[in-house]
């Protein structure tokens, strides 16, 4: 059974009178990819301040690799990577001396700067000022300081904001990566399918309290949710055919296509039934059902 | 780890203009007084010596570098506070601007040891920058003005061979350095509260003249208080060309800026240790 590396235990923070973060638990174990989501201001950038002891919780604790970070911080994030929200830098100094500056606070040699570098494909523009580099190249020497200490627990908040596709798809790939590499990730995102994508747990907190927790692909069989658009003619024989199927509901219908509600594992089934029915299905484009949940559970949304 | 650490400091304030704006106004105004002097120095040398002759029989010029050295002391003394706060009360506050130090402060280093650093680089930059205004203004000056004896005006007339006065000058730009940094740990406890660069300066700057207000206003209430104010003590400098040095003197006066020191680093360790950083 793989170990706990990263516990959060009853974690509490609140601002003036605003309960940030509310009796937090958390658990997330070693190798695995966990996302932790939720609305704007429910809480999550604070609690991942807290895991790093940027702010100071009101009561609880945060374990990590078994060291409590009240008690213990400079143990407890010894093996800690992490980039919070947008990646800010010394902007008048070079990408190379900005790192140089963080390998001096310990770990991490002017070879190790030169790989990370290379990991996130700027090497070839380590010598310029961070002020000359675009915020997705920001993110990515965001990811390469984080990476400077060989991390065996990674934290990402919002990694991929601002980004274009281009720079998203990049981060995918590196937090990927990551994970091949056997590195724990602990991702904090608003893109819910990303999460979806990139995540094997995931917890999704709300005005500071945790919603639900669990694996991806558990939570997703729960609630079926999944909503299909399926685009075929003629749509109203289309219509008669899967309102006869048990394994799948309507939700819409629309002039040239039917929005269903059909589980990821009966959505083969649902294709085979149409084209045996002789309906012509010209394209079938799942829609994120993560949305939904996460609508579901933080806006108690019952549609 | 500490002298690593350090060195990060001095790399960061060496990568921001501002913190060459102090070097920059010194490296011009300096040649630029000392050519003024140069070019009125007669004048000058006419002025002071007018009522001198009634008593004195002057002999050559008492217009030299160290008199120049002097008098620019005296009227630039009360400008230089402004040139340290601009880099001791960025040195915190500026990263919480910035944003950087929810990268800076996620590393396994305690954050006593980061104020440290930035406290000891501060106070490095301050010295550098009164070393440079001493090179600039006694360096330059014996160079282009030539050396002599110093006339002080304290109690009367105070003659000082031109060998003490080389001494004197040593002692004098020290107890500028210790008084400068006695500024900049007021700066750099403001630094430690807020997040923005220009807050600690004005505060600074705020707290600086008040205080020499009250120790320079001759009302009454000012009298009493004034001796537990540390701006009292900002012109200790001048204390260096007093015959005999008054020793004790100097000594409390130390004394009060050590305390205040004390007070303003311990208020800038305990708020910068429970600081939540939210940048």
């Amino acid at each position: 059974m793989s170990e706990v590396i990263l516990r959060i235990k009853n974690l509490t923070k609140s601002f003036k009178d605003r309960k940030v973060v509310d009796s937090l638990n958390l658990e997330v174990t070693e190798g695995e990819v966990f996302g932790f989501l939720g609305p704007n201001g429910a809480g999550k950038s604070t609690t991942i301040r807290l895991i790093l002891s940027l702010i100071k919780p009101d009561s609880g604790d945060v374990e990590i690799f078994g060291k409590w970070v009240t008690k213990h911080r400079n143990g407890s994030l010894q093996n800690v990577g992490a980039l919070i929200e947008e990646a800010a830098f010394y902007k008048n100094l070079t990408a190379r001396r900005n790192l140089q500056i963080l390998a001096n606070l310990g770990g991490g040699t002017n070879r190790r700067i030169d790989e990370v570098l290379e990991i996130v494909r700027l090497i070839d523009r380590a010598d310029d000022k961070v002020k000359a580099y675009s915020h997705g190249m920001k993110q990515r020497l965001g990811i390469a300081q984080a990476l400077l200490h060989n991390p065996k627990l990674m934290i990402l908040d919002e990694p991929t904001s601002g980004l274009d596709p281009h720079g998203i798809k990049e981060v995918r790939e590196l937090i990927k990566s990551m994970s091949d590499e056997g590195i724990t990730v602990f991702l904090s995102s608003h893109l819910l399918h990303e999460v979806e994508q990139s995540c094997s747990t995931m917890a999704i907190i709300n005005e500071g309290r945790l919603v639900v927790s669990g694996k991806v692909k558990d939570l997703l069989k729960q609630t079926d949710l999944f909503t299909t658009e399926i685009q075929a003619q003629p749509v109203d024989e289309a219509v008669s055919v899967i309102r006869q199927l048990d394994f799948v509901k309507i939700v819409a219908v629309r002039e040239e296509s039917i929005k269903v509600s059909v589980s990821k594992d009966d959505l083969p089934n649902l294709t085979t039934v149409l084209v045996e029915k002789g309906i012509k299905v010209s394209a079938i484009v799942p829609h994120s059902s993560l949305e939904d949940f996460f609508l579901f559970l933080t806006k108690g949304d019952d549609s | 780890m500490l002298w690593r650490l350090i060195k990060n400091e001095l790399i960061k304030i060496g990568g921001k203009r501002r913190s060459f704006i102090g070097f920059i106004v010194i490296g011009i105004l300096m040649p630029l007084i000392l050519w003024g002097f140069k070019v009125g120095g007669s004048q000058v040398h006419r002025d002071m010596t007018e009522q001198l002759q009634e008593n004195f029989i002057v002999v050559g010029s008492v217009f030299n570098g160290f008199l120049a050295t002097y008098l620019v002391m005296n009227f630039l003394w009360i400008h230089i506070p402004f040139l340290i706060t601009l880099v001791a009360g960025d040195v915190v506050a500026g990263e919480g601007s910035a944003g950087t130090f929810r990268i800076y402060l996620t590393r396994p280093v305690s954050r006593g040891k980061i104020l440290l650093s930035k406290l000891l680089a501060t106070y490095i930059y301050t010295a550098a920058l009164i070393i440079f205004f001493a090179i600039m203004s006694l360096g330059l000056g014996s160079l282009w003005l030539g050396t002599g004896d110093l006339i002080v005006i304290h109690k009367g007339i105070l003659i000082l061979p031109s060998d003490i006065a080389w001494m004197r000058f040593a002692l004098s730009f020290i107890f500028s350095i210790g008084v400068m940094l006695v500024v900049a740990s007021l700066c750099f406890m403001f630094s430690t509260m807020v997040n923005n660069g220009i807050g600690p300066i004005i505060g600074a700057m705020a707290v600086i003249f008040v205080g020499l207000a009250v120790s320079n206003l001759p009302l009454d209430f000012f009298v009493k208080i004034r001796p537990y104010f540390f701006t009292t003590y900002i012109d200790i400098w001048k204390e260096a060309f007093y015959d005999p040095i008054p020793w004790r003197e100097i000594g409390m006066s130390i004394l009060i800026l050590v305390i205040y020191t004390a007070g303003f680093l311990g208020v800038s360790f305990v708020v910068f240790s429970r600081k939540d950083i939210l940048t």
